[in-house]
């Protein structure tokens, strides 16, 4: 889906850029071909130019605009929920998976579930029970194909 | 995956936590050990960010648990080169460490020793009293532990970490009544923790399981059960409680159907046994759904647990086994 929009935005941008440079341009043949001594005080001229565009050019200006916002649309992320049973339940449901942004990466702000820190209890961590298990784990032959991913 | 290294990492798994500690090496020669804000090459070099300290402190945790304390100290020098050796957290780090690397008890009271020493100086240093109950407990000194956590929650009475641990303690000296209101009291200052109400279910599902009480506590347990869930969207953990404590109350309900009626001085009248029967097959259904999408491999399902799964799949397979019978 990334690839996708961000095609389309710069395809909008190009189309956004050759509107202005064909604006540039327009104008300044006009005011050249218009020139005289006289308006030389370049009021006259530009508001003579801005009023005379082609129709082209204004259209290709609105069409690259609508472009570039359609694209962006496109490309935002997923909306979160904003309920809380559902947030929840998606984490449960789905874990990290769940939360990737475009890039298969997991968000930033992802914590999982924020009350887990409750149950696992960072501040009263007792390490030598934790050493202890790991050191059985080991001896009983943990491997990595085996444990669950995280 | 560097995501979980910024999450406390006591709940991991053995093997997340072993290749944790084996990317030690590489992380510690990559980041940056310590950022001036003075200096010129502040100009070229990323900013400093909370999520490098974070790392450094969940890095530490996980090499001492699987034995690399070599990493984990460079960790906590690292740590202490930013934050200065007064810091109240440092301070409870390195004791932490001093605990891990303890060989005999004889060393662990002298941790313990100097954790007090630290606490009559300045009775405030909240990581410290909390890392001392932890050490009495480990010692399998819990009585005293409870006492030391009860002082410190009359302190402190908004620490729902704390209230957990208490509750947690009370479970494992099997006094029920004194678990729930801990846990009760967590709930206060988190109403909306999903696996709390789930673990307060589970605690007074055991209360009920116990010779004490058991028409008061089994309601309680099924109710705080369906909040669990009503927060929270498919949830196993719920879910299996619900059945269990459903299917419980039947039995139980339809042996005694006249001392049901003697009870009217709690708060909540018992519940309809109709409701009771509606709440078990929902739960049955939704634990079977949960199971199958899971072991099929469901794009969205795949964040259970595997133990979870294979409980949930046994709990289905003991209640269907009279029906083929």
């Amino acid at each position: 889906m990334t690839w996708l929009s961000k095609s389309i935005t710069s395809l909008g941008f190009l189309f956004l850029a050759h509107a202005c440079y064909s604006a540039h341009e327009h104008s300044a043949l006009h005011s050249t071909s218009t020139a005289t001594l006289s308006s030389l005080t370049s009021h006259g001229p530009a508001a003579s130019a801005v009023a005379s565009l082609p129709i082209d050019i204004s259209i290709e200006t609105v069409v690259a605009i609508f472009t570039i916002c359609l694209a962006l649309v496109l490309g935002t992320p997923e909306l979160r929920p904003i309920q809380w049973r559902v947030w929840a339940g998606k984490i449960e449901r789905e874990g990290e998976k769940g939360f990737m942004n475009g890039d298969g990466e997991v968000e930033k702000d992802y914590v999982g579930n924020p009350f887990k820190v409750l149950e696992s209890r960072p501040g009263f961590v007792d390490i030598r029970k934790q050493r202890k298990e790991f050191a059985e784990w080991v001896r009983e032959g943990g491997d990595l194909a085996t444990a669950p991913k995280s | 995956m560097a995501s979980s290294l910024l999450h406390p990492p006591a709940h991991l798994a053995p093997s997340v936590a072993l290749r944790l500690s084996q990317q030690a090496p590489y992380l510690l020669r990559t980041t940056p050990s310590a950022i001036s804000p003075y200096s010129i090459s502040s100009l070229w070099s990323s900013a400093e960010s909370p999520e490098l300290w974070t790392t450094y402190e969940n890095l530490m945790l996980s090499c001492l648990r699987t034995g690399d304390e070599q990493s984990a100290h460079t960790c906590l020098e690292r740590l202490t080169e930013r934050f200065g050796a007064e810091n109240e957290r440092l301070m409870a780090l390195r004791g932490l460490f001093q605990e891990a690397i303890a060989k005999d008890d004889d060393a662990l009271k002298k941790v313990l020793k100097e954790y007090e020493n630290i606490l009559v100086k300045d009775p405030a240093n909240m990581p410290v009293s909390k890392r001392r109950i932890a050490l009495l407990r480990s010692l399998n000194r819990t009585s005293e532990a409870i006492t030391a956590l009860n002082k410190f929650l009359d302190a402190s009475p908004t620490d729902a970490e704390a209230w957990s641990e208490l509750a947690d303690l009370y479970v494992t000296n099997g006094m029920f009544p004194q678990a729930i209101f801990a846990l009760e009291e967590v709930l206060l200052v988190t109403p909306n923790a999903w696996n709390i109400h789930a673990r307060l279910g589970e605690v007074l599902y055991m209360a009920a399981s116990s010779e004490t009480g058991t028409d008061k506590h089994l309601p309680e347990s099924m109710r705080r059960f369906c909040r669990s869930i009503e927060l929270c969207d498919d949830y196993l953990r719920g879910y299996y409680g619900l059945k269990l404590t459903t299917s419980k109350l039947l039995t139980t309900l339809s042996q005694s159907q006249v001392s049901r009626q003697s009870k009217g001085d709690t708060g909540l009248p018992p519940p309809d046994i109709k409701d009771i029967e509606r709440l078990n097959e929902l739960a049955t259904a939704k634990l079977s759904e949960i199971v199958r999408r899971n072991t099929s491999g469901e794009a969205g399902w795949e964040g259970y647990e595997k133990p979870e799964i294979i409980a949930a799949q046994e709990l289905l397979n003991r209640d269907a086994a009279p029906i083929t019978r």
